[in-house]
């Protein structure tokens, strides 16, 4: 089958037109109810007058043919003003189009010259960057032939998953009159937007880890969040946590009827924010507690817009914070509830041995570090003390003495315990704040 | 449409089209056609004529005229769309002195305001309304005017007027300030509520202007995708009336318009079982509400044929009811069938004209004429011709983009 150089005019051409949800047409309309119109609006306060209104408005609707604009002038609901009839809308234009959607499209190859055209082969195909999408392919089964004003017709979808320019190929491969081979190619093109950016913070207190996540919106369109879910790794349970006072029970009285405020981010830079509290898994063994895989999960989020046209998104994996659990663990428990400059004061403090192996003596002193300056807390009278050595998952409390020689709020830090077998050196975290009072 | 990037393969040579099957223009040739129920032969609302308004027939009351001169003309002229004849018949009066009493000056100029913004001259409209005095003032109160109005007391200003006042910035694109008019009006008319307890009259009419004036909100904020607002506003429409089908489906369409798939399906279920007892609407149309929110269940779900199954029931019961044609036509259109999509919408403009005769439908059957032909400037055209004989003198043509 040969294509002539010069192909002169097509027979064919291809109509597109993008086939997202209709949308239903709100328009306040300028529809009046006649007693505000056809009387003074006190004019019905006296009885008779208002009888007497009723009666003239009835005759003079009586005769009324229902063939007539009354509709587009007369109000005959009460709610019609509101202008939402139930009436859909086809779209009027392209539109945007974002990740997670599915691009679905009406398109139809016309025959607009004066004769027949046979053996029509058709394929639609999206073209990326990256790849080829073959959408329809009509070769197998060819259309015999397509009158002249005929049309042959096909609708395609797609769910977009690459970001960037696509072009929708439409291409057509015909006899036409003359018996000539022809090919028609068309090209629509269309750029994928980004729909949404989740943005995370995780935060760790004690045994139980915070995801915070704010998904913002890019798109045009404000969106229905249908689900927003968070898939823990397996090494973690999530639970989301809410806000109990927002969520508004139904109110009694009309039966249910209204609904709960639904969660819409609003079109171009609306946020909403999510919060999941993150525990180890119940059946995490206690190896598994010191390496601490750093990933914590992902989010599956569904949003929906007009007529529930749906968009899908899954994150990439969510790190947390390294949970490096450290073999030694040690911390300040107490200190006096007023601290003097230059008074010495007892802190209690705690050393737990986190392994399943003995561990130590230890040897608690200030660290020496490369500066000179003289540490705002530091230790009163002997500089090192002797702790013995600490069985597995053991814990041994016991007593610095120490001195601030600066005002106001004041860290206790740079307290070390050496393992004085394995020379292994662990810090004071976290470094505890105190107030220091003057005299 | 998006452009075609190709530019050579278009071909524009000027063959000519194969015309749909079902011609519309044979639709108003023959006026009787459209309006076969009136049995007077006199002037119909397809002659368009402006400057012969049409005499009250013999039969039809001229009782409105006891309220004001010439008022049942107006009324009639109103419900025909006929808004040229009724500015011109405004102008005549006024020139001719035939307006006596203050009250009918103030009718016929919201006949005037309500005309120009019809005809889409909302500028003339804003002119006009600032000529007016302040609403509550003396000048518009009966007991002004004792020897006109003896035992009468309160005002005379009509309160489709004071709702224009409020509408026509928006038509001038200032938004802001009809909403903030319309907010007003809406505290105004909660004042009067108030004021008039006790007349259970007039309560009741105040009332019915409360529902009015937060329905037009509603339109306005839900336009705007303002799904906020309009949920608490959709809400004490509710409040005030629960048992209400229509508007607790309204509640369903703007759950749907936002992405609430399941929450516009529990409305609707809630609507499906409402007996129809406040007698708001028909037997008839309360069936086909209930089928016409199934119907956009099942568009939602992509079960286009479902859907078309129950807009057929809807039309079969009521074959005015445009809903559920336009609705039906485009679920055919995304069932792939858009001739047969064209044919629905062309068969009802041609039985159910001035039913049917609305932008919206208009503007989705010239979508389809789009994307079906290639030459589709000719079958616009067609329509529009048509369009021109029949429709009112408010219809908005550049729906047909042609």
């Amino acid at each position: 089958m040969s294509t002539s150089a010069t192909q002169g005019p097509h027979s064919l051409a291809f109509r597109v037109m993008r086939l997202c949800k209709p949308s239903f047409h709100v328009d306040p309309p300028l529809r009046i109810d006649p007693f505000d119109l056809l009387a003074g609006e006190d004019f019905s306060d006296d009885p008779t007058s208002a009888s007497l209104l009723r009666r003239h408005l009835s005759s003079a609707e009586g005769v009324d043919s229902d063939l007539s604009y009354r509709n587009r002038f007369l109000i005959n609901h009460p709610t019609d003003p509101i202008g939402l009839s139930g009436l859909l809308l086809l779209p009027q234009s392209f539109g945007a189009i974002y990740l997670g959607e599915t691009f679905c499209s009406y398109i139809s190859v016309n025959n607009s010259s004066t004769s027949e055209v046979r053996d029509v082969t058709i394929k639609a195909e999206i073209q990326t960057e990256r790849q080829r999408i073959l959408l329809l392919d009509t070769s197998k089964s060819p259309v015999e032939s397509i009158r002249t004003g005929g049309r042959y017709d096909f609708i395609v979808e797609h769910d977009v998953k690459e970001l960037g320019a696509h072009t929708l190929v439409c291409s057509a491969l015909y006899n036409d009159a003359d018996g000539e081979r022809k090919y028609l190619p068309q090209f629509f093109k269309f750029v994928v937007a980004n729909p949404l950016s989740v943005r995370t913070k995780v935060r760790v207190v004690k045994e139980t880890t915070f995801l915070e996540a704010c998904i913002e919106n890019h798109t045009k369109a404000n969106l229905f969040m249908d689900q927003v879910d968070f898939e823990p790794a397996k090494q973690w349970t999530a639970l989301r946590l809410h806000d109990p006072s927002s969520q508004h029970p139904p109110s009694s009285d009309l039966g249910g009827i209204i609904p709960n405020p639904p969660v819409i981010i609003r079109s171009g830079g609306g946020i909403h924010n999510y919060l999941y509290k993150l525990v180890p898994s119940a059946d995490v063994s206690g190896q598994t507690k010191f390496q601490g895989s750093s990933i914590l999960g992902k989010f599956q989020i569904t949003w929906r817009t007009n007529l529930g046209e749906p968009g899908r998104l899954q994150t990439q994996q969510i790190l947390g914070a390294p949970v490096s659990r450290k073999e030694i663990n040690m911390r300040v428990v107490e200190v006096p509830t007023t601290i003097h400059l230059n008074r010495p004061f007892s802190a209690s403090l705690n050393l737990t041995n986190q392994t399943d192996r003995q561990l130590g003596p230890f040897e608690v002193s200030l660290s020496q570090d490369e500066s000179q300056m003289e540490k705002p807390v530091a230790i009163n009278g002997l500089q090192k003390l002797m702790l013995p050595r600490l069985e597995a998952f053991g814990s041994s409390d016991f007593q610095l003495n120490l001195i601030a020689s600066k005002l106001g709020v004041q860290k206790i830090g740079g307290i070390t315990a050496l393992d004085t077998r394995e020379k292994k050196t662990y810090e004071l975290v976290p470094e505890m704040e105190i107030f220091v009072e003057s005299d | 449409m998006f452009s075609d990037s190709s530019p050579a393969m278009d071909p524009t040579s000027p063959e000519s089209e194969t015309r749909p099957e079902i011609n519309p223009s044979s639709a108003a040739t023959n006026p009787a056609a459209v309006q076969p129920i009136k049995a007077t032969p006199e002037a119909t609302a397809f002659e368009s004529t402006p400057s012969s308004f049409a005499d009250p027939p013999p039969e039809r009351s001229n009782s409105l005229d006891e309220l004001t001169h010439d008022l049942s003309s107006l009324h009639d002229l109103s419900t025909r769309g006929q808004w040229e004849a009724i500015l011109d018949k405004i102008s005549q009066s006024r020139a001719l002195f035939l307006l006596t009493k203050p009250h009918e000056h103030l009718t016929y100029l919201t006949y005037q305001v309500i005309a120009l913004t019809k005809l889409r001259r909302s500028d003339e409209a804003s002119h006009e309304l600032n000529s007016l005095h302040d609403f509550d003032g003396e000048h518009y109160r009966y007991e002004s005017f004792p020897e006109i109005y003896p035992d009468r007391k309160g005002s005379m200003v009509p309160f489709s007027l004071r709702w224009m006042y409020a509408l026509v910035p928006t038509r001038l694109g200032n938004r802001q300030e009809g909403l903030d008019r319309l907010y007003t009006l809406l505290d105004f008319v909660r004042e009067r509520i108030k004021e008039k307890e006790g007349n259970d009259d007039s309560v009741e009419l105040w009332k019915k202007r409360e529902i009015f004036v937060m329905s037009c909100l509603l339109g306005f904020h839900l336009g705007h995708k303002e799904f906020g607002v309009s949920l608490e506003l959709i809400k004490e429409l509710i409040k005030r009336d629960p048992l209400d089908p229509v508007l607790v489906s309204k509640l369903g369409s703007v759950q749907m318009q936002f992405g609430d798939i399941e929450g516009a399906k529990a409305t609707f279920d809630r609507v499906e079982k409402m007996s129809n007892h406040n007698g708001l609407v028909s037997e008839t149309q309360f069936k086909n509400l209930v089928g016409r929110n199934k119907a956009l269940v099942h568009v939602v779900a992509k079960d286009y044929a479902a859907a078309v199954r129950e807009y057929e029931e809807c039309i079969e019961r009521d074959n005015s009811d445009v809903v559920a044609v336009n609705n039906k036509a485009l679920c055919l259109m995304y069932s792939r069938d858009l001739s047969d999509a064209i044919k629905v919408m062309e068969s009802a403009l041609e039985r159910v004209p001035t039913a049917a005769l609305n932008e919206s439908l208009v503007g989705n059957l010239c979508s389809m004429y789009e994307l079906a032909y290639v030459n589709h400037t000719d079958v616009k055209r067609t329509l529009n011709n048509w369009i021109a004989r029949v429709a009112p003198d408010d219809f908005d043509s550049s729906c047909t983009r042609v």
